[in-house]
Formats: structure tokens, C-alpha cells, sequence
């Protein structure tokens, strides 16, 4: 009720205003002005006249009537703040007479908030003084040409740093303290994960409402737990009222905001800088008083840093000397500014009629200059477009080659960046101001592949006349090139080139090559993989966002030229929503514009709350709000939104690390029983989750996704989210990655490498069972067979038993690390532990000298006819050793190498004839391979067959299959 | 070579586990008509050695020249072609393969290849038979689409190929395929027979066997034949002579298995929890498959658990395993398990003790 009454008061006032100033602008310039605009022009003026007015030493006589007043008007609504009204009178009368600069705030404020009946009685040196001021002002503005009040206010800050405060609404701010510009880097107070509690008085307490800007110019640091408030609460509180929040202690702070905990690191430092400390009951009063009164609230706090005070009052005082020392000069030139006022009133209407145009492209930027930030990346594209011509038209004729090899000279340009920050406006900016002709080809444009047929015609693409272009200009360089008016062309969006644009990327890179004009690309997204081969034949230019500071500069420039009234907290609160998107910002601004003309932080919060922009979060930070302790006060939307960011990792990363949030569903929770409970509920929703999945993927049912991702995050994350703690110590205490993706990898490695084994075990014919068995009951006891020998007997015997032992299965080295690998446990001793290293050795070379001899059965490196047939050559060239493999042997003629490959290859065959007459080599590693496919009873026999028929044939080769093998150190398959 | 596969059954008559019905497979193979076949039974009772046996009493001696191959597949599934590679086990007559290799493509193995080879009659059949077997293991692994596609192919080509179906339980094959073969279910052996057949090798390796060790190895062989000889085989490994109470070292996932168990049983916390599913991990990686581990650690858990628990946590194990099942993520499902447990022990802990 409270706050309905004050809205309408508000209203009153600006309505009052208003009124006092149309008469006046009405008498002395421009009758004819429509009123919304002199409306409009009053408020705008309003404020520079308040700062101004408030000079004027007979603003303290009416001060005191004026609250009066106030007083009066709030005598309607309620009795506490009568009370109040009262308190603040008192307080003045104890205050006030000696603190001039205090009653010239009381004045500017009164301006502001007397009701035009009030207005109406002042005195007529009042009115004239105020148009005095407007002049001023009016001058000001004519001279900075756009520069507005923001502006100004900016000047005196880099006059009286310590008075940094005053922008927004003028006058309040320039009276009070220390609001730096630079302190506020950190938004909001840094979350202290594992301890804070909640408030012990928490919703106990009523929020006060006060005045929209009773705080601004004032910097708060929050720290420890407050005694109501939420440190989110507070912290928009704050916002609400035109303060400023900080994360941490710096000269800039005013205030300390702390019931309890004191002896923190902030409060420690707070100390150290003289730093006032808050009580949140501190904050509350202050509010509140600055409702029926503002000073008064900031009379306390003026009182509570006397220092400071008068630092200020000095400053004050001499800036508004300095001021007041320009006005008569300004006073003279009252008709120019009258004439200049009724231009500007003109420009003003002439705005308002032409408001078609979006503000977007009403405040593109006109010059270079006016791009928000990326200076440096605008300034590259136009070192790289003016020089584009002499390096590549003419220098590139003299030496191609020197030019290739300059990897920095590239012919085109790749600007990427996310949507909205300028890639567009600065490539035509640039090349407008080197005087090119800008072609713009867009998405809306079919940028095809040209067709190749028509060579000469135009033929109605775009493509084809952009290939006409390129080509063209080489024509008219060659004719006229004083001239002739450069060109230069600006494909965007170039990661928009899909389905209908077939070959469009291609044919821009072929285009690119034999381009005589700059090529400008831009993208989105770099990254994206239709732009890979692009990439390579551009320079890249990454644009980045602007912080929100930028933005809320320019913004604030737009609000002025457009006459809203909004406050920099605000803008900044915007530039953040949207997200660093400038074309977004504008438009809400435009949007809210329609409604409103004062825009509050809560209008920008309020308003983006439901068409905030989608933006990227990643699945750590998705599941850092989902878990987080005050993650049970998220929208169900919101957590749809969250847990939906990425399907697929969310709930991964949700199951790696829900066992490390301390659930505060289980409230006190001795024995951890309830903790437990939960845990084990979320287990099981996860594990939903996963047969979800299951059916999502393998049977395409898409449409559960949301149950799906119900189940696997958000029922977890409503059961267990609280405060995060660690379980392992030395662990850090953020969300680790889903450890299933990688424990899943190595699964499906050994796996593999367990089929191998597997396969050879088969293979040797020993033994006919299946992986599982393999895994589950053989493995424990090859592995006792394997090691056991050399740990307990002599090493020779050992190694040979070994060696034996896997030539009965056919095991191979690697297949011997695989079964030490795969029975190796965390916790237990390595089965190699006790194995001298000299026997490990042995047996390497044991098995390697053995090999020479042995036949593992090489099924795994066999593939059946129907897929590929391998050409004899490449038989032949398996089978010879890869490495030479004797020095000797190095010596033979070539001739009779040839010729013994060939016989060998032919022996293979045959082999492999015996038992599958279609049978092919199908090997992709060179090793020096020995196929037998035999049956094992007959092994022995045949490979002797073998090595002795090719010595027969050529006694140089003859060994080398065998040596060969060895020698390349790989064991024979 | 290892005792398990030294001493293996090669023939029909020299089975003596499940004599009967090797007496009974001989009889019917004899009459040159042979039914598609369904072996089940629990691990380590003989099933393999059963086929192979069976296989070598229909072909003689061609039937164990097996060749091993890789095989690379391409199939055309609708809009898109998967390459699949199975390693088969193939001899002049019969092919021996494991379709559930394949994940959840298997039911393109039993739809192409499978029929693929079913509809070739054997080449060279010698006036023997006229049909060629194919051996599937693991029947019970198959997925439900792949089941229902074989058993068209059982019929349709039965002419030309018998099917011989290994798989542990037969409660996962279909009723539709089960009523299409003949079931022979091998049990696990009891401790006698166990008993028996380790006497039996410790006399051709003539190795003294204490008679209440080999009682001891076959109970704790779980009634697996298999597992009995190899631990027999460990034994004789790590200690000769035998001893009556010559400790019988438990396999080493087992082991592991256990640790977890005692971890749990101690101390039931998240922080708990969280190491445990370390050692799940670990054991995942290893290899060992998801349902053994949850079988396995149930199984520990019950010996050291409250009678009043036990039926609960029994439900809760069985719940937990249907869910693995259905699900893909094994990991997922015996940590609830084990959270679920957790919970329960610790209710009961503190509602008992305080």
C-alpha cells in the first residue's frame, strides 16, 4: 500500500514538473512545440537545472517549507512515516543552518519532488535562474555536440575523483561519497561455497522501501551472513536503490554491510581503510528515511564518515565556484540559447516523427570510433583493406612467390564473433571510410556453387555475378584505375552456407584465390566445421563482447538522445542480460522505451527475467546452480533449461559428484541417516536416468528426453543440492568431470585387448571358452603360471617355463601385459612386484628368440574373401623382413631377393591353399609376418617344410623370414 | 597346458559328469536326425565340453580342426551400412560364434549372417550329413529382436543347418525359441562328482590330494567344475605338497569384491560411497562383468548380514539388477545399489544399537 502511495506521489511530481516548465519554455521559446515533447524536454532539462539552480544561495530559504510540504502530501498515507517526517525534521533543525551544502541538496532534491502547486508559488528569480541554468546547459550541449549530462558529469569526475558518484540523477549524487567507477568489476559477493548459513532471521524482517536512488553513488561490500537477508537479497536491495556492490574491500567502499563475522578477511581490511561498517538494520533505516526525506538518509551517512564530508565540501565548493564563475558569461548568451534551444526542440520533434527507424539502425556507429570495443581488431581490418591493393594487385605481380610465403598477408578476412557486437557494422564502417564500394552478400542470398556453364552470362545468381565481379575488376584496373571506385565485397554469415548454397565455401575459397578485390567473410563461429578449409585462407579477426561497462556507456548515450531517463546500474544490469549482444541491448532499450521513461533496475530485471537471450552455460555451471544450496528455489523452466544445456554431460557430471553435496532437505541430520536416504533416492532416479537413455538412443524415443532428463538431474539435484564438501583430502572443492566417460574408454580398451587374448587362446586350440570365463575364472591362474615361475626358480628354467607356457596358448608379449594389466587393483601389489628386472629382460629375450621359431596362429590377422583382395605385390611385401635383416644377407643381389620373395609367397599360398583355396593375406602392420594355418598337429612339420624349401630355392633369402622377424624386434604373427 | 583343458572330455564316452545325457546325446545323433539343441545350465557344468563332444560323435575327428576367423560384415540396415567384425570358430562342418559380441546390433548378425550361412547347404557333405551346425553362445545375452529373428531362421532352414544354443539361463531366451529346440539342461556338478574328476587328475599327474582338500576345492568352487580344477591347479602352483588346510587363494576379483564388502559393512557414509565406487570402477575396467559384481558382492554381503535384513537386501539386489538390465550404464546401478544398502544397514544399525 505503502509503495502505491509513493508511486503516485512520484508521479505528481514529474507531472508537476513538467507543468512548471511548459509554461516557461512556452512563454520564452516556442509555443507551437507540441507538449509531449516539451514534456520531454523538461525532464531532460529538469536535472542540469537542479545542479545548477541549486548554486544559488536562496535555495536554502525555501528548504524548509519545501519539506514541510513533503510532509504534508505524506501525511496522506500513513502515520509511521509522519514519524519519520518528523525524525527528519528534527534532524535538520540539529543539523542544519552551518551545513550550506546539505540545504543545497535538500533544494535540488525539493526540485525534484515538490508538487507543482509548490512550484508554482516560487519566486520568479527562481524561474529565471532556472532558465538561466537550462542555458547553460543548452550551451554545453550545443558546444559538445552530443556530448549530453552523462557526459559532463564524466568531466567532473576526472575534476574531483573523489566525488565520483554524481551521475545518474545529478544533484543527489554529486553530494554524496566516493562511488568509483572501476570498484565495481566484481558483480555481486564472491559465493563462499562451504560456509555461509543461512540468515537467522531470515523473512523475519519487512524490507523497506525507499526512495529509487537514496543510495547512489554509494559502494557496498557484503560480508558474513546478515541477520534477514539472503546475500542475493541484499545485494539487489541495494541495486534496487542506485547503490553499487562490490566483492570486495577497496578504498572505494562506503560501506561494509555486516551484522556478525566480523574478523573476516573483508573486515579486516575494512579496518585498515577506515572503512564504515553497516548493520543490515543500518541499510534498512537508511532506506526507509530517504523516502519521506531523502537527505536525511544521506545525512547519515554523511555524518558517520565527518572525514570524508568535508573532503567532499571542499570539492564541492570549489567545482561549484568554478561553475558559478562561468554562469554570467553563459547568462549573456540567453538568446543564442533560446535559439539554439528551439533548434534542438525542432530536432527533438523531427526524431520522434522519423521513429520508424529501430534504434538499432538509428545509433549504428557513424565512424570507426564509436564501435564498442575491439579497437584494436577494427583497427587491423583497416590496416589490412587499405593496404589490400598495392600488396596484393601490384606487389603480388612483381614477386608471387615472396607473397605466398608472407603467412601473414592474407587475401581475405574472417571476422568471427557471437551475434550482435558489431562484425558487420565494423567491415562496412571501415570500408566505407576507405572509400570502397561496399557488396554485401548475405544469408538471404543464394551463394551456390556458380555455375560453371555460363561463363560469360550473367545468369541471375549471386554467385555468378559475384564471380563476374571479381573477374571484372581486373578489366577496369587495368583501363582506369584513378578512377575507378574500389570494391570490395562482404560475405556474412558465412557459416550460414548450407543446404541450399551447395559447394558455396568451396567456390568462396576458388573465388578467393583469384580475387582482384578484398574479400570480408563473417561468422559466427569459427569453429564450425564447414569453415575449416575457409580458415585457412584468411586472416582471422576474433571479435570479442564489450564488457558491460562499454555498453552501458553507449547505451546511456542512446537513453539520453532519446530522452529516457535510466540509471547507469540499470544499463549495466541490461548489458549483462542480453549478454554483450549490443543489437539485443538496443532493442530491449527501444522496446521498454514504448512503455516507460524513467527505466529502473527492476524494469530491466523484471522485463529480461522472461525474454532473457539464451546463452551458452556450460554443463559445470548448470550443474553448480542446479546442486547449489539455494538450488530448490530455481523454476521447474529454469531447471529444464539447465539440465537440458547438454543432455548428454549434465547427467554425467550430476552422477560424479551428487554424493558431495550436503543435502539441506536433511536439515540436522546427526547420524547422516537422512543424508544417506537421499543419496540413495537420488541413486536410483539416476539410475532412471539412465534407462531412459537407454530407450532414448537405442529405440529412439525422443520424446522422454525430458523425462529423461528429469530423472538423471533434476530429481537428484532437488533432493541433494546444499553446500558442496570434499571426500578426499587435497581434492578441490569444485564439480569434477563425469569420470564414467573415461572409465568407460578404458573399459572398452581392455576389452579389446582381452578379446585379443581370447582370440589367440582359441586360436591355439587348447582351450575353447568364452571371454567372460575367460576373464572371470582363467585369468587369476595364467597369470599365477606366468609369474610365478620367475619368482621362485632359477631364471633360465623360469623363462623357459614361461616361454613355454605361452607358447602352449599361444599368448603373445603383449598379450602377457594384457593379463597383467587387466589384474592389477588399486590397493593390491602389482603382480610383477618381486620379478628381478634381469629375469623380466631374460624373458623378453627368450620369447624374441623363440618367436624365430614359433607359430602363433595369426586368425586375428586374417580377413575372409568379399572384402578386399590383397594384390600379390603387397603379399610380398609382408613377407619380406621390413628391416634388412643381417648384414650379409644386405649384400645379396637384388635379383635373388626378388626371386626369393617370390618363392616364399608362393609357399604361403600353397600353405594356405591346403586348407581354404580362396584364403587372402589381408595384414596392415609390416612386420615380418610367418602365416601358418595349419592345424597345430601339423605345425612342427610344415614349418620346417617351409624354411627348408626355400632354402632350397635360394639359400640368401632362406633364413631371412625367420632372422627378419627378429631382427625387426616384432614378434611373427 | 593347463589341467582344465588337458583333461577335457574329447568324446561322448568320456564324459562322466553328466553321463546320461551324454549317453542320450550319442543315441540321438546316431539316428542321423538331429533336433535344433538348447544347452543350458550353469557356468563351469560342462555345456561347451558337452557340444564340442557332440560335434566330434556327428563329423569324427574333421569336426576339431577348427580354424579361427575375423570376419568383417557389411550390412545394410536401412539407410546406413554397419560394419560388424565377429570372430567365428569354423571347421568343414560347423561354425561356432558369439552373436552377442555385437552389443545391440545383434540382431543384424542373426538377420544376415546367421541366415547367410544357414541357407548354404555344406559343399562337401560326403553322404555324411546333410546339414551343418551352427554353434551360438550366449544365447541368453542376445537382445529380444535379435531372438525373435532367429527363430524364423530356425525354422525356415532347418533342411540344411541345425542350430546348438549355449547360454547360462534359460529364463532369457524366448519361449518361442525355447519350444523350437531340445532342452537339455546340465546341472552344475554336485561336490561328489567334483570330487571325482579332481582325484581323478591328481592321479595322472600323480599328485597326492589329501581327500578333505579336494572337499574343501570343491566347496569352494561353488559347484563349478571349472572353477574347481583351476583353483586345484593354483593350488598345486603356490604349495605342492597338499596340505588338508592349505589355504585356497580366492581369485583375485573376488578378493576384491570382498574388500568392498568388509568397506561397506564398516563404515556407511557418502565419503564411503564415494571410495566404493572408486572400486567398482576399478573392477568395471578389469573386466569383470557388472552383473558378477553385483551378484558377487550380494553374496558377501549376505554372510555377514542380519537375518532381518537379508530378504530386503536380497529384493534390493534383484531390483538393482533388473534396472542394470534395462539400463546401459552398469556403474549407475550398483552404486545405487550400494547407496540403497547403505541406507537400509545404516536405518537398522541405528535403530538396533543406538
Amino acid at each position: 500500500m505503502s509503495s502505491d502511495i509513493r508511486k503516485w506521489f512520484m508521479k505528481q511530481h514529474d507531472k508537476g514538473n513538467g507543468g512548471s516548465k511548459q509554461t516557461t519554455v512556452s512563454q520564452k521559446s516556442s509555443p507551437n512545440v507540441p507538449e509531449k515533447v516539451k514534456e520531454d524536454e523538461g525532464n531532460f532539462q529538469r536535472r542540469k537545472t537542479s545542479k545548477y539552480f541549486a548554486v544559488a544561495s536562496d535555495a536554502e530559504k525555501k528548504s524548509t517549507p519545501l519539506v514541510k510540504d513533503e510532509i504534508a502530501v505524506e501525511m496522506a498515507s500513513s502515520k509511521r512515516k509522519i514519524q519519520k517526517g518528523d525524525d527528519n525534521i528534527h534532524n535538520e533543525v540539529k543539523q542544519s543552518p552551518a551545513k550550506r551544502f546539505r540545504k543545497v541538496d535538500v533544494a535540488a532534491d525539493d526540485d525534484d519532488f515538490a508538487p507543482s502547486c509548490e512550484k508554482k508559488k516560487l519566486t520568479d528569480t527562481e524561474t529565471f535562474k532556472k532558465l538561466k541554468s537550462k542555458a547553460t546547459g543548452l550551451m554545453k550541449n550545443s558546444v559538445g555536440g552530443v556530448k549530453s549530462d552523462e557526459g559532463e558529469n564524466n568531466d567532473k569526475d576526472v575534476e574531483t575523483p573523489v566525488k565520483g558518484g554524481g551521475r545518474g540523477r545529478g544533484a543527489s549524487g554529486s553530494a554524496s561519497a566516493i562511488g568509483g567507477r572501476g570498484g565495481r568489476g566484481g558483480r555481486g559477493g564472491f559465493m563462499n561455497f562451504g560456509e555461509r548459513k543461512d540468515p537467522p532471521h531470515k523473512g523475519e524482517k519487512e524490507v523497506p522501501e525507499g526512495a529509487p536512488d537514496c543510495l547512489a553513488g554509494l559502494t557496498f561490500v557484503i560480508s558474513g551472513t546478515l541477520d534477514s537477508l539472503e546475500r542475493e537479497e541484499a545485494e539487489d536491495l541495494i541495486k534496487r536503490h542506485g547503490g553499487r556492490v562490490t566483492g570486495s574491500v577497496s578504498k572505494k567502499t562506503t560501506y561494509l554491510l555486516a551484522d556478525e563475522d566480523i574478523g573476516g578477511k573483508k573486515s579486516a581490511k575494512a579496518k585498515e581503510l577506515g572503512t564504515t561498517f553497516l548493520t543490515e538494520d543500518g541499510l534498512f533505516d537508511m532506506i526507509r528515511k530517504s523516502k519521506p526525506a531523502k537527505p536525511s538518509g544521506q545525512n547519515d551517512a554523511r555524518s558517520k564518515t565527518p572525514v570524508k564530508k568535508d573532503k567532499l565540501l571542499e570539492k564541492d565548493r570549489l567545482v561549484k565556484q568554478g561553475l558559478k564563475g562561468t554562469e554570467p558569461s553563459l547568462g549573456i548568451k540567453k538568446s543564442a540559447a533560446e535559439d539554439v534551444q528551439s533548434s534542438i526542440s525542432h530536432q527533438k520533434r523531427k526524431v520522434k516523427a522519423g521513429d520508424s527507424l529501430t534504434w538499432t539502425e538509428k545509433y549504428r556507429p557513424k565512424v570507426p570510433n564509436d564501435i564498442i570495443g575491439n579497437q584494436s581488431l577494427v583497427k587491423q581490418l583497416h590496416d589490412w583493406l587499405a593496404n589490400w591493393h598495392t600488396e596484393f594487385l601490384h606487389a603480388g605481380k612483381k614477386s608471387t612467390g615472396k607473397k605466398q610465403s608472407d603467412s601473414a598477408a592474407k587475401k581475405a578476412v574472417l571476422i568471427s564473433g557471437t551475434p550482435g557486437i558489431g562484425k558487420s557494422t565494423s567491415a562496412k564502417l571501415v570500408s566505407q571510410m576507405l572509400g570502397f564500394n561496399v557488396i554485401e552478400v548475405n544469408a538471404s542470398d543464394s551463394r551456390g556453387k556458380a555455375d560453371a556453364k555460363i561463363v560469360k552470362g550473367v545468369g541471375g545468381s549471386t554467385s555468378n555475378s559475384i564471380k563476374e565481379l571479381i573477374d571484372n575488376e581486373t578489366l577496369s584496373i587495368n583501363k582506369n584505375r584513378s578512377k575507378h571506385q574500389k570494391m570490395v565485397l562482404i560475405m556474412d554469415e558465412v557459416d550460414g552456407m548450407s543446404a541450399g548454397d551447395r559447394g558455396g565455401v568451396a567456390d568462396l575459397i576458388s573465388s578467393i584465390k583469384v580475387a582482384k578485390i578484398p574479400i570480408i567473410c563473417i561468422c559466427n563461429d569459427r569453429y564450425s566445421q564447414k569453415l575449416k578449409s575457409l580458415v585457412n585462407y584468411c586472416m582471422l579477426l576474433n571479435f570479442r563482447k564489450p564488457t558491460k561497462q562499454q555498453m552501458a556507456k553507449r547505451l546511456m548515450q542512446v537513453a539520453q538522445a532519446e530522452c529516457l531517463q535510466v540509471n547507469e546500474i540499470a544499463l549495466e544490469e541490461l548489458a549483462e542480460r542480453v549478454n554483450g549482444d549490443m543489437r539485443m541491448a538496443l532493442n530491449q532499450l527501444q522496446y521498454m522505451s514504448l512503455s516507460l521513461s524513467v527505466i529502473k533496475y527492476d524494469d530491466v530485471r523484471e522485463r529480461l527475467l522472461s525474454s532473457a537471450k539464451d546463452e551458452d552455460i556450460s554443463p559445470f555451471t548448470a550443474v553448480d546452480k542446479l546442486f547449489d544450496f539455494k538450488g530448490g528455489k530455481l523454476r521447474m523452466d529454469e531447471r529444464i533449461d539447465l539440465s537440458m544445456s547438454d543432455p548428454d554431460l549434465v547427467p554425467l557430471i550430476v552422477q560424479e559428484n551428487y554424493i558431495n553435496y550436503r543435502p539441506s532437505l536433511a536439515g540436522k541430520d546427526e547420524n547422516g541417516l537422512k543424508r544417506m536416504n537421499l543419496i540413495a533416492r537420488a541413486a536410483e532416479s539416476i539410475g532412471d536416468g539412465d534407462i531412459f537413455n537407454v530407450q532414448i538412443r537405442r529405440y529412439r524415443q525422443w520424446q522422454l528426453s525430458q523425462a529423461g532428463s528429469f530423472a538423471s538431474t533434476i530429481i537428484p539435484a532437488a533432493l541433494i543440492h546444499g553446500n558442496r564438501e570434499i571426500l578426499e583430502p587435497g581434492e578441490r572443492n569444485f564439480n569434477r568431470f563425469g569420470g564414467w566417460l573415461g572409465k568407460n574408454s578404458t573399459m572398452g580398451k581392455n576389452l579389446r585387448l582381452l578379446e585379443d587374448v581370447h582370440i589367440h587362446i582359441l586360436a591355439s586350440q587348447t582351450s575353447n571358452l568364452d571371454r567372460p570365463n575367460l576373464r572371470i575364472d582363467y585369468l587369476y591362474l595364467l597369470l599365477k603360471q606366468l609369474t610365478d615361475p620367475l619368482r621362485v626358480m632359477v631364471k633360465d628354467a623360469a623363462v623357459q617355463t614361461v616361454v613355454e607356457f605361452m607358447n602352449t596358448y599361444s599368448l603373445s608379449q603383449e598379450d602377457f601385459e594384457t593379463i597383467l594389466e587387466l589384474s592389477k587393483f588399486k590397493g593390491h601389489p602389482n603382480p610383477m612386484d618381486g620379478i628381478q628386472p634381469a629375469v623380466k629382460a631374460a624373458l623378453t629375450k627368450a620369447y624374441k628368440q623363440g618367436s624365430s621359431t614359433r607359430i602363433v596362429r595369426t586368425a586375428d590377422l586374417i580377413n575372409l574373401p568379399g572384402i578386399k583382395k590383397a594384390p600379390k605385390k603387397r603379399i610380398a611385401a609382408i613377407l619380406e623382413p621390413v628391416e634388412n635383416s643381417m648384414a650379409e644377407e644386405n649384400g645379396d643381389a637384388l635379383l635373388e631377393n626378388e626371386e626369393g620373395s617370390d618363392s616364399e609367397e608362393a609357399d604361403v599360398i600353397d600353405q594356405i591353399g591346403e586348407t581354404r583355396p580362396q584364403l587372402d593375406l589381408h595384414t596392415d602392420n609390416r612386420k615380418g609376418i610367418h602365416v601358418q594355418l595349419d592345424l597345430k598337429i601339423e605345425d612342427g612339420k610344415s614349418n620346417s617344410k617351409n624354411t627348408s624349401a626355400s632354402k632350397a630355392r635360394s639359400s640368401g633369402s632362406s633364413g631371412k623370414v625367420g632372422r627378419g622377424g627378429s631382427a625387426a624386434g616384432k614378434r611373427k604373427r | 597346458m593347463l589341467w582344465v583343458d588337458k583333461y577335457r572330455p574329447r568324446v561322448l564316452d568320456k564324459i562322466t559328469v553328466h553321463e546320461e545325457i551324454a549317453q542320450n546325446l550319442k543315441k540321438l545323433v546316431s539316428e542321423q536326425d538331429c533336433p535344433h539343441l538348447l544347452f543350458y545350465g550353469p557356468p563351469g557344468s560342462g555345456k561347451k565340453t558337452m557340444v564340442m563332444a557332440l560335434l566330434k560323435e556327428m563329423f569324427g575327428a574333421s569336426a576339431e580342426k577348427v580354424k579361427l576367423e575375423q570376419k568383417a560384415w557389411k550390412i545394410a540396415a536401412g539407410t546406413r551400412n554397419i560394419e560388424l567384425e565377429l570372430a567365428m570358430l569354423a571347421s568343414t562342418h560347423h561354425v561356432e560364434l558369439n552373436p552377442s559380441d555385437a552389443g545391440f546390433q545383434d540382431r543384424y548378425i542373426v538377420q544376415e549372417i546367421i541366415k547367410e550361412m544357414a541357407k548354404n547347404r555344406p559343399i562337401d557333405s560326403k553322404g555324411k550329413k546333410g546339414f551343418k551346425v551352427l554353434v551360438l553362445n550366449e544365447v541368453d545375452k542376445l537382445s529380444k529382436e535379435a531372438q525373435h529373428s532367429l527363430r524364423r531362421t530356425m525354422e525356415k532352414y532347418s533342411s540344411s543347418c541345425r542350430l546348438i544354443l549355449c547360454c547360462n539361463s534359460s529364463s532369457r531366451v524366448t519361449e518361442a525359441v525355447r519350444s523350437r529346440c531340445l532342452n537339455v539342461r546340465l546341472n552344475a556338478p554336485s561336490a561328489e562328482q567334483i570330487i571325482e574328476v579332481l582325484e581323478l587328475i591328481a592321479k595322472k599327474e600323480s599328485l597326492q590330494l589329501p581327500p578333505g582338500f579336494a572337499a574343501r576345492l570343491a566347496a569352494q568352487s561353488n559347484r563349478s567344475l571349472r572353477r574347481a580344477i583351476l583353483a586345484f591347479e593354483t593350488c598345486r602352483v603356490q604349495q605342492y605338497p597338499f596340505t588338508v588346510n592349505q589355504a585356497i587363494p580366492p581369485l583375485d576379483w573376488e578378493q576384491y569384491v570382498s574388500e568392498i564388502c568388509s568397506d561397506i559393512m564398516k563404515e556407511q557414509s557418502p565419503k564411503r560411497l564415494f571410495q566404493v565406487r572408486g572400486k567398482i570402477y576399478e573392477l568395471l575396467v578389469n573386466c569383470i562383468p557388472p552383473e558378477i559384481i553385483l551378484k558377487k558382492l550380494l553374496s558377501e554381503l549376505l554372510k555377514k548380514l542380519d537375518s532381518e535384513l537379508k530378504h530386503e537386501v536380497c529384493h534390493w539386489a534383484a531390483y538393482y539388477e533388473h534396472r542394470m538390465r534395462l539400463g546401459q550404464k552398469a556403474i549407475f546401478h550398483i552404486e545405487a545399489f550400494v547407496a540403497k544398502f547403505m541406507s537400509i544397514y545404516k536405518a537398522f544399525l541405528i535403530a538396533t544399537f543406538g
